[in-house]
């Protein structure tokens, strides 16, 4: 009864490993970046863990996505992923609420969390949240759009998921970048909720089919409505709408030196996976995080690290990659330094 | 008989008509040539994939998987397109021959089991989906040929778009069928009264195969035409197709029970539904409206077919 | 004939009438196959991935399996009068977002909410009933109609925001364990489930909606208020879903309106795979508590396990589709094997 004997030795491993805690044996950090679904903004997270995990010998830093952009999912799959053994988590949250009880349960269970790209409300669990001060950013685009629309005229703002914990924060940010003009500038249109292809395509096209006479300027904080607007004014071809995007899609980027779209505001993605791989690794192996550390504060936390931001246009676009490698390395050099505790 | 279904089709290109001269009068931009292409081009995609849906309402069953199918095809096409470097024409015929499989498996499925399609195109339509989900990790495939993009934006002529010609040809092709070609009177024989339609010497298996392929291929072409429109191979295609896919046939004229299929009637029920959800966003109603009015329009349409079919069976009672 | 059969969505039943041996070797037959499944499976996974059987997997599992059971029960009780409830998702979004406003915009405490939320459930599942009954039309297209419609009237109100706010016993009651395994949402399942096995065993209600499902002309016939019936029924599935979304918003500590998908869809799967898994037949008049119930454990461990298989993350809805493939498949095999020894 070989067979027998076999599942009998399997079922009794399973049981000694069901007493053990699941994570905090492993010295080495085992890093899961996982994103709230899948979405090509992420995309350099893969490269960036890959890339780190060379860099910093970790025992793995693998990018797992969420079949859908549903939060059960992202749910189902952290557990899955500690149950597999990952012992640390990157993770761009699928609802700033809604996320916290997971992640409540994750560094329970002894991992290290770390969030990524957007932020949790506090209070949370997590050592702190590293990303684009995306309420910066879309304030910054605004005003540069602003700029190119002369002072004054109409804009539209298209954005991302509403359950994206930083959608409402893009949408005060241009609010208050046009409200800063005394009316000069309004905001005649916001459009959220459209970070697929297929409703960014539909209603993108819809909005500017009927209102494109009563729009001067686009303002885009979510990758797919960007490039959704850049082939929609490329489209119409008459210049006369301006707009800035967001990210380094190659349709905005082609826009930008085409002329159709005056700019993009860079995040860092590659960045943020990079970094946030390292800070898991350090503290996995012992480091912790400074209490005094000069985080930032935001609508939704406290502990805040800005990843970087860049305006790019038609001049500086073709220079971008160094760009953001740029900002990357400067905040890899100080990193250490300034937020951990690490022991000698 | 025929006097009834004319009826029913100039009372919906009646709406129709009036419908846009209403939204014109209050808002001219509709009459725009880029509303218009727009217009064109959303009916054109919608067309087909209510066609892929109606066929299989002819016969008196439905198609759950009709978005699945569409979304594994075209998936297919691009992923044909970027991995492997297939020439257009090669990765349309992968596209076209996954629909069509989809549709024999989904048909045969039926026949054979005997089992309602309801269940059977639920469990496939998690099947393809999965497939899809597979095969893409959820990624987009974004090598698509130029001339594919190039189509999807084109115009013919006017206002009218590249993406028409598809669908114009489907519907001519959809008419001739039902009305000239002997699979198309039995499918709707099969679906008028399986039963009488085995004595009168159809094939009720065979027709229901038919009707399925049928049905995948159009899924798999209006999958592609999508691909074509939004310029990537994007894996969530066909995800939202159900309550469109079922709304028009019945505003136009399907009977839920099967049996009865007006190709004119069912387009102008796919014209409706467009130049309602347009309307909606020119009076720039709240787009989370929009969810309200499909819903309610679904209630309306069911409520005509009702009226229909009891004066259908009023009809024939008095005539016996 | 039930409306299930009528329009083709079920496959007409001719049950033989001497059968009560063979109805409870039927029902011991698929029961004991679901066991044999479960036990089967768990031991795949738990040799190819002992930390499937890990203490914090089988919570997790166990917390999972719980939501979809009582999703999978909401639609089980519509079957049973021979219809369809696709509205289960919009139904408990729409309760537990109401649940939510009662808290955070009127004030009121937990239980208060608690119980709007259940009102609301079984007011939206009376107005589904309603129509279904008066206007004679299907309930696949009349559910289909109010999915949009219950959703979209929830969305707008809402404006698509979540309800962030909610008393901290919520959240605490999700993430409970207890003796470190088991989650009290189990627990819930449990109950209701009982419940249900009592209604349709020992009361007259639920005879009644046996028999109504089975053959509502001849129920007419013998006294019995159909349509009232099938309203009733209705109403018990938007509670049941109510009770499922109450559960999820516990889980995740908010109540957040993508929680079922869009539209409510998400819940379709799981809604139908248990109790068709179950045995539950479409065609009405037959009702499998215990059956949905082992249903809905056996599509948890699937997808766990699966989720679990380094190369399985992607591929869970395919299998979870080839299941329901094969157990129709089986189910109908069965019953015409069956319907051959009654002959011979």
């Amino acid at each position: 009864m070989t067979s027998g004997t076999y599942t009998l030795g399997g079922l009794l491993a399973a049981a000694l490993v069901a007493t053990m805690p699941m994570a905090g044996l492993a010295d080495e950090a085992k890093v899961a970046l996982v994103p709230g679904g899948p979405h090509p903004y992420f995309a350099a997270w893969e490269q960036a863990g890959a890339d780190a995990a060379k860099d910093f010998g970790l025992s793995a830093a693998d990018y797992r996505v969420p079949q859908q952009w549903e939060l059960s999912q992202q749910n189902e799959l952290l557990e899955s992923l500690l149950t597999q053994g990952y012992n640390s988590f990157l993770i761009f949250p699928g609802d700033p609420v809604g996320t916290v009880s997971v992640v409540d349960e994750l560094t329970g269970e002894g991992a290290t969390v770390i969030s990524l790209a957007g932020c949790l409300k506090a209070p949370s669990a997590d050592a702190f949240c590293l990303g684009t001060d995306t309420g910066n950013s879309a304030y910054l685009g605004t005003k540069e759009l602003i700029k190119a629309m002369g002072g004054k005229g109409r804009i539209a703002h298209f954005t991302g998921f509403l359950v994206d914990p930083n959608t409402q924060l893009r949408i005060d940010a241009v609010q208050r970048a046009a409200d800063e003009t005394n009316g000069a500038v309004t905001v005649v249109q916001v459009i959220a909720d459209i970070d697929a292809p297929e409703p960014a395509e539909e209603k993108i096209n819809a909005y500017l089919a009927a209102e494109a006479a009563n729009v001067d300027g686009i303002v885009t904080t979510a990758w797919v409505p960007a490039v959704v607007a850049s082939n929609a004014l490329r489209r119409i071809g008459d210049k006369r709408i301006k707009m800035v995007g967001i990210d380094h899609d190659e349709v905005v980027l082609q826009a930008v030196k085409d002329g159709f779209v005056n700019g993009t505001m860079l995040q860092n993605p590659y960045g943020q996976g990079y970094i946030g791989s390292f800070a898991a690794s350090k503290m996995r192996g012992g480091c912790t995080v400074k209490a005094d550390a000069p985080f930032k504060s935001t609508a939704l936390t406290e502990k805040f690290i800005d990843s970087g931001t860049v305006f790019v246009d038609a001049t500086t676009v073709d220079t971008y990659v160094a760009a953001m490698q740029g900002i990357t390395k400067d905040l890899m050099g100080t990193f250490e330094a300034t937020y951990l505790d690490c022991p000698a | 008989m025929t006097r009834l279904f004319k009826q029913d089709w100039f009372g919906l290109l009646a709406v129709v008509v009036v419908a846009c001269a209403v939204i014109t009068v209050l808002k001219p931009a509709f009459l725009s040539s880029y509303n218009l292409q727009i217009l064109l081009a959303s009916i054109a995609i919608n067309a087909m994939i209510v066609f892929s849906q109606a066929i299989i309402i002819a016969i008196g069953q439905m198609n759950l998987s009709i978005g699945a199918i569409g979304g594994l095809a075209a998936i297919s096409f691009a992923g044909a397109m970027e991995v492997w470097g297939l020439p257009v024409p090669l990765a349309a015929a992968l596209g076209l021959a996954i629909g069509l499989g989809a549709g024999l498996l989904n048909g045969w499925l039926v026949a054979v089991s005997g089992i309602s399609a309801f269940i059977i195109t639920l469990a496939t339509l998690y099947i393809f989906n999965g497939i899809t989900l597979g095969i893409t990790e959820a990624q987009p495939f974004y090598g698509i040929a130029e001339s594919v993009k190039t189509f999807g934006d084109a115009i013919l002529i006017g206002p009218i778009p590249m993406i028409a010609m598809p669908t114009v040809l489907v519907i001519a092709a959809m008419i001739w069928m039902l009305t000239r070609m002997r699979i198309g009177r039995h499918i709707l024989a099969v679906g008028g009264n399986a039963h009488a339609a085995e004595l009168g010497g159809v094939s009720a298996q065979r027709t229901v195969i038919w009707a399925h392929a049928i049905s995948g291929v159009l899924a798999a072409l209006a999958g592609m035409i999508v691909v074509a429109r939004l310029q990537i191979g994007q894996p969530t295609i066909g995800n939202d197709w159900l309550i469109t896919s079922f709304a028009a046939p019945v505003i136009g004229g399907a009977l839920l029970q099967g049996g009865h299929l007006s190709v004119i009637g069912t387009l102008l029920g796919v014209v409706i539904i467009a130049i309602i959800t347009q309307g909606l966003v020119l009076f720039g109603v709240d787009p989370f409206a929009m969810q309200i009015a499909l819903g309610g329009l679904i209630l309306w349409a069911v409520a005509i077919d009702r009226t229909r079919s009891w004066r259908a069976e009023r009809n024939r009672v008095k005539i016996a | 004939m039930s409306q299930n059969e009528a329009f083709g969505i079920a496959d007409i039943q001719h049950e033989p009438d001497n059968a009560t041996r063979s109805w409870r070797r039927l029902l011991l037959t698929n029961e004991f196959g679901l066991i044999l499944l479960i036990v089967a499976f768990t031991a795949i996974f738990a040799i190819l991935a002992p930390a499937f059987l890990s203490r914090f997997s089988l919570f997790a599992m166990g917390r999972t399996m719980a939501i979809d059971i009582v999703i999978g029960l909401s639609m089980m009780v519509v079957i049973v009068t021979g219809g369809l409830n696709l509205s289960v998702g919009a139904t408990a979004v729409c309760a537990v977002m109401f649940a939510g406003w009662l808290i955070e915009a009127m004030g009121l405490p937990l239980p208060v909410a608690i119980l709007g939320a259940l009102a609301m459930g079984a007011g939206l599942g009376w107005i589904n009933g309603m129509v279904i009954v008066k206007s004679g039309i299907h309930s696949f297209i009349i559910t289909l109609a109010t999915m949009s419609i219950f959703f979209g009237v929830m969305i707008f109100l809402t404006r698509a925001e979540a309800f962030r706010a909610l008393p901290p016993e919520v959240a605490a009651f999700g993430k409970a364990k207890i003796g470190g395994y088991l989650s009290p949402l189990l627990l819930v399942t449990v109950v209701v489930a009982l419940a249900l096995a009592y209604l349709y065993r020992y009361t007259a209600l639920g005879r009644r909606m046996l028999a109504a499902g089975a053959s509502p002309a001849a129920a007419e016939l013998s006294g019995i208020r159909v349509n009232r019936t099938f309203v009733a029924c209705h109403v018990l599935s938007g509670l049941l879903a109510t009770v499922a979304g109450l559960m999820l918003t516990a889980r995740t500590g908010a109540a957040i309106p993508s929680m079922a998908g869009h539209l409510g869809q998400d819940w379709l799967l799981p809604a139908f795979l248990a109790p068709v898994l179950g045995g539950t037949l479409l065609s009405g008049g037959r009702v499998a508590v215990a059956g949905t119930f082992l249903g809905g454990a056996l599509v948890t461990v699937l997808s766990a396990g699966l989720l679990l298989m380094q190369v399985g993350e992607f591929w869970v809805k395919a299998v979870l589709g080839l299941l329901l493939l094969l157990a129709v498949f089986a189910d109908k095999g069965r019953r015409v094997w069956l319907a051959k020894r009654k002959m011979a």
